[in-house]
């Protein structure tokens, strides 16, 4: 009803101050507004990230955004310490998109290789579960934003590349959730380790130390062993819970569980 | 020689360039010096340094219009080329330049092709008419502003036969429109122009600037002005009257079919009638290169001040158009044919009914005296 009678009064023309005067007058208001600075910011050249945005951008949060700041949120291009990454595989573990690949880098002894991440940054979602599943907090992501490339292999990060971006020192953003207090522990099922040292020998954090365990009174019958019996005894505090130990367990011993 | 005129700078150059003629190539200098050479090439310098000058001016304007338009719409507007994107539309009409132009299989060849020039030429006529200062056309027309009316007013008949050539429905509508606004703006116009010429009693142009010098005349005659401002909107085909190229019914309007070079004259023509508008604007309403007598004379007495303050007059009446093309939507038909026939008639027959009244009256109180009304 009110529409009718709207469209009612446009049609006689008194509408005719709400259609010249009011968009005039807004338009002149938007004019001296822009006259000193547009809203736009001229991208190649200036960046939000400047410091003169510092006062004037914010984000959702109600945070200014600047150089040396951390967006809030913002999930960029990875940055990675190779001196500070254990190889433990977690990143490549958590990626939703399967971008990580584990790559060899130097560093590392010849049987046992150094590994680090390599991304795909035309697959990755930028959802941050490799930075946040990484114990270290060696693989953190920047705000950097420009990844435009020629070639689809240059999509691809190698550590060494991510390392420099660790290097120019970009404001970064280390996404850490905090661990749940009953988190999984890896739990051994004695009777059937062998002690052959497999998990000690590729923990990355080294917390399994093999310890000599006593097996026990033999049963009538049996003969008593004669060799001293290793088993793994795991630092819980240590273990970064990465699962190395248990792919690499041959009699399949080791299992995720919680100490009751 | 004192050179206070254009065409004094004019034959200044051509007889100076003749002169260097005759000194490189002796056997022609005798012929050389003959005086209606000399007036033939300083005709020719003359009409270049005209043509220069609107030119420049039109580019300039297009390029006020992206940066106003840009402010409206809360950006900049073009920045790159050049100094703040100042050279921007001479490089966008090179690209132009260096398109194909081609024509559609059924159009017809002359009308396809004459069409724009003719738009173009005529458009540029009018500067040889419109003064911008003292001086600056050599002597005057008596009917200079009826001329330049005249001259505004062909445009039509050249945008419907580079429609109607274009064998195009598109462009054969834009044309119809373009031709029905100009013929239904033609009439409001030349009535606010007949309460003008009824205050100044003249059709000439510096004469109607110079009964300006008491005060201008958009004061009392302000119902004219906005007649014809309104007017002039419509026959520039700007928003909101630009029903002829409604981008969203139109795809281009009338100039549906053209490209290249064709397309760039249409467009600077576009242009240069928006720029001989605003010069008339000034001339007629806003007195023209002059200044109110209140103003200290060292903002008039600085050389070339009267084409500054003339020019800075038509930027700001262009920016009123700019500011209402970014401020308002585009009208339909029956709301541009109702506006003009039932509008602007009415509102111009009454502003000449006050030119009437304010030449029986010829002093106003707080205006003054029109000079030739006994000022």
């Amino acid at each position: 009803m009110a529409a009718e009678v709207d469209t009612k009064k446009r049609a006689q023309g008194e509408g005719d101050q709400g259609l010249i005067v009011k968009p005039m007058y807004t338009a002149a208001r938007q004019f001296m507004k822009s006259l000193v600075r547009p809203s736009t910011i001229v991208y190649p050249f200036e960046r939000l990230e400047d410091p003169k945005f510092r006062g004037e951008v914010r984000v959702a949060s109600g945070k200014p955004i600047g150089v040396g700041e951390v967006w809030d949120n913002y999930r960029g291009v990875h940055a990675l310490n190779i001196n500070t990454c254990i190889s433990c595989n977690l990143c490549a573990f958590s990626c939703p998109d399967l971008c990580i690949d584990m790559v060899t880098v130097p560093g590392g002894d010849p049987k046992h290789p150094k590994k680090c991440p390599e991304i795909d940054y035309g697959k990755c979602s930028y959802c941050g579960f490799c930075s946040d599943a990484c114990p270290e907090g060696c693989l953190t992501m920047t705000t950097r934003y420009e990844l435009s490339v020629t070639k689809r292999s240059d999509m691809v990060y190698s550590p060494q590349k991510m390392f420099d971006q660790f290097q120019r020192k970009l404001p970064m953003n280390p996404i850490r959730l905090a661990r749940p207090a009953n988190e999984d522990a890896i739990l051994l099922d004695a009777p059937l380790c062998i002690g052959c040292n497999a998990c000690s020998r590729d923990c990355p954090t080294n917390c399994i130390t093999m310890l000599d365990i006593p097996k026990g009174t033999p049963k009538p019958g049996e003969k008593p062993a004669k060799r001293i019996w290793k088993e793994p005894v795991i630092n819980d505090s240590d273990c970064v819970r990465c699962g190395t130990c248990i792919s690499v367990c041959p009699k399949e011993c080791l299992f995720w569980g919680t100490h009751t | 020689m004192a050179l206070t005129t254009l065409w004094d700078v004019a034959y200044f150059l051509a007889s100076a360039l003749l002169t260097l003629v005759g000194r490189v190539i002796p056997p022609l200098a005798a012929p050389l010096s003959n005086g209606d050479v000399i007036w033939g090439l300083s005709a020719l310098v003359f009409g270049a340094i005209l043509l220069a000058a609107s030119m420049i001016n039109t580019i300039m304007l297009i390029w006020f219009e992206r940066k106003m338009l840009g402010r409206f719409m809360d950006r900049r507007g073009a920045m790159h080329v050049g100094y703040a994107g100042l050279l921007q539309n001479f490089a966008d009409g090179l690209k132009l330049f260096r398109k194909n132009t081609f024509k559609p299989r059924e159009a017809d060849e002359l009308g396809f092709y004459a069409g724009p020039i003719a738009y173009m030429v005529t458009s540029l006529l009018m500067f040889g008419v419109l003064p911008i200062s003292t001086g600056w056309s050599d002597g005057s027309l008596p009917l200079s502003m009826l001329l330049a009316l005249v001259i505004f007013s062909f445009a039509p008949l050249f945008i419907f036969i580079s429609a109607w050539s274009s064998n195009n429905k598109y462009s054969l509508m834009g044309g119809m429109r373009s031709a029905a606004q100009m013929i239904a703006y033609e009439v409001p116009i030349l009535l606010a122009v007949v309460a003008v010429v009824l205050v100044s009693g003249s059709f000439d142009l510096n004469t109607i600037v110079a009964e300006q010098q008491n005060y201008w005349f958009w004061g009392p005659l302000v119902l004219a002005m906005v007649v014809f401002a309104i007017g002039m909107l419509a026959e520039m085909e700007r928003i909101p009257f630009d029903l002829p190229e409604a981008e969203a019914e139109l795809v281009e309007g009338w100039n549906t079919e053209y490209g290249g070079m064709l397309f760039a004259f249409f467009m600077l023509a576009d242009y240069l009638r928006a720029l001989a508008g605003s010069f008339l604007i000034v001339l007629l309403f806003l007195g023209g290169w002059t200044l109110p007598t209140y103003v200290p004379s060292a903002l008039t007495t600085f050389p070339l001040a009267g084409i500054f303050w003339f020019l800075v007059k038509t930027y700001a009446v262009f920016g009123v158009f700019v500011w209402i093309r970014a401020a308002l939507p585009r009208v339909r038909t029956d709301q541009l044919l109702r506006i003009g026939w039932m509008r602007m008639i009415p509102l111009s027959l009454a502003a000449v009914v006050l030119a009437a009244a304010l030449v029986l009256v010829k002093c106003l109180p707080v205006f003054g005296c029109i000079p030739s009304m006994g000022g």
